[in-house]
């Protein structure tokens, strides 16, 4: 409703600032611009350097970390997808002892457990000297990035699964005869394909960032298990340049990918 | 048409018992309205029938077979819930085929049934149509076909009427009545609604407390209430009753 004032009809009257509000805003803003100023710094750093960041993209060294890591990481993302559905179910229509802290050590403790330890306990399990040994291969990079990854898809499958569950939409196949393949992939998935989607697009986003348990367990050999992280990190002191021209590579990539899947997920919405 | 009895039945939450003791026989191809106030235990006594809720004490019996130990997919009980439980990304005709699938009935079969069970309620035209693109009584219609298409030897609602707005209610009880008569499926439905319970079943069962308290035919019902909370429910009907008379 606009108010009379004398400044004439229908201009709207002029409201004493609302603190709150802007306050709001104003830690809004903050938090924007510190999320914002690295990447924006970047830009601002590689400065003249454009021609060093598409030479970049010739690099074999570059080319080859690429590869491994949108590979791995779309590897990964696909991996975490296939696993938390049949995990997702099991602990939505499920009920025994111990359930919160199997729960909690799947999907909230990877989170805070230490990449580095992650890699260190692989290297131990999975490396030389044990019975098994994949260290410094391609599988060992999808492993350390499935292990620090994949509880985020974990995470979206089994809130979407309990949401249905909650509808009683369960109930309602079972009653029409439906088993457990049918009601897994006749209605749980089907009801489920945005937060699969968005689950598989955090996955893949963490999976690209993650370097400490893949350099630890599956080292940095070129065009096998060096991925853009730790390109980034091993060049930085050695040649700045390339780390910088890598680093925008690996940020545009990113950026790009989840765009896309932002707009695969929008789509289906 | 199979027979249902509820013997002795009781279930409790904790301190709060939700079925009582409850007894009742359902003769084949009867439409029995299980009536009450909120809370009285009505969803609780069909969700044990289904097989939802774990049986506390007592038993269920379909045509003299005790059903407490079997799975709700094993039960062969059609049910539609309140608010009609259709799969929101399948179409009408994939709604009501589910349950034909489900069961591997062959193409030709599950395509004839479903022609069948929509025919029935009147609701042909409408195959490809998304639940999302249904009034609330083509919902309610659709929800019967579906548990109707898998021959059910019982059937349970759970206020088919709750989710249909009062203009087209009338026209959906009718419906509703004369797709069950056709089908003599015996049938067991929850309402709270004395007018729509009287209009609908063959006999009422009175609930309250997780007790039946009376169960006889609407107009015995209405002629002689046994005790006062059965009165207070029908108060404003046993009062047009008598401005009539």
């Amino acid at each position: 409703m606009r108010a009379e004032t004398k400044l004439g009809r229908g201009e709207p009257a002029r409201e004493p600032l609302d603190k709150f509000n802007f306050g709001l805003r104003l830690m809004a803003g903050t938090f924007i611009l510190f999320m914002l100023v690295s990447l924006f710094y970047l830009y601002v750093a590689v400065g003249n350097s454009w021609s060093l960041v598409f030479s970049a993209l010739l690099d074999s060294r570059i080319l080859g970390a690429m590869w491994v890591s949108v590979s791995a990481a779309f590897i990964v993302g696909a991996l975490a997808i296939v696993v938390a559905i049949p995990t997702a179910y099991v602990l939505t229509y499920s009920e025994f002892k111990g359930k919160s802290l199997l729960e909690t050590l799947l999907i909230e403790f990877p989170q805070t457990f230490p990449p580095a330890t992650v890699g260190l306990v692989y290297l131990l399990m999975l490396g030389p000297g044990s019975p098994i040994n994949i260290a410094y291969t391609y599988p060992a990079v999808l492993i350390a990035k499935l292990y620090v990854s994949a509880p985020f898809a974990m995470s979206f499958t089994l809130r979407r699964f309990r949401e249905i569950h909650r509808t009683g939409l369960d109930v309602i196949a079972e009653s029409l005869g439906g088993k457990t393949r049918h009601l897994l992939l006749w209605v749980l998935v089907p009801l489920s394909t945005t937060d699969l989607l968005g689950g598989f697009s955090l996955t893949w986003a963490r999976a690209m960032g993650e370097v400490a348990a893949t350099l630890i367990f599956a080292g940095a050999i070129p065009w096998k298990t060096e991925i853009f992280p730790a390109l980034i990190y091993l060049t930085s002191q050695s040649a700045p340049e390339l780390a910088l021209a890598a680093s925008l590579i690996a940020a545009a990539l990113s950026i790009a990918a989840l765009m896309l899947f932002k707009w695969i997920v929008g789509r289906r919405r | 048409m199979s027979e249902l009895r509820v013997e002795n039945l009781s279930k409790s939450y904790g301190e709060t018992k939700a079925l009582d003791g409850v007894n009742l026989t359902v003769n084949p191809s009867e439409f029995l309205v299980v009536m009450g106030p909120s809370g009285c235990g009505k969803t609780t006594l069909l969700l044990t029938i289904l097989g939802v809720l774990r049986v506390g004490q007592g038993h269920v019996y379909i045509d003299g077979e005790d059903i407490d130990s079997l799975r709700i997919r094993q039960r062969n009980i059609g049910y539609a819930p309140q608010d009609f439980g259709l799969f929101p990304h399948l179409s009408t005709h994939d709604n009501v085929a589910f349950g034909l699938r489900a069961r591997g009935v062959d193409r030709s079969e599950v395509e004839a049934r479903v022609k069948e069970k929509l025919s029935l309620v009147g609701l042909e035209g409408l195959e490809q149509r998304k639940p999302s693109e249904l009034s609330g009584g083509q919902k309610q219609r659709v929800a019967l076909a579906r548990a109707l298409a898998i021959d059910p030897c019982l059937l349970l609602l759970d206020e088919p009427l709750s989710n249909v707005d009062e203009g087209t209610k009338a026209e959906v009880i009718v419906n509703l009545k004369e797709t069950i008569r056709r089908t003599g499926v015996t049938t067991v439905c929850v309402m709270h609604d004395p007018d729509d319970a009287l209009e609908l079943g063959d006999r009422i069962a009175v609930m309250y407390l997780g007790r039946i308290i009376q169960c006889t035919a609407p107009k015995d019902l209405l002629e002689n209430p046994e005790g006062e909370v059965v009165r207070r429910l029908l108060h404003h009907l046993l009062r047009s009753q008598l401005a009539e008379s």
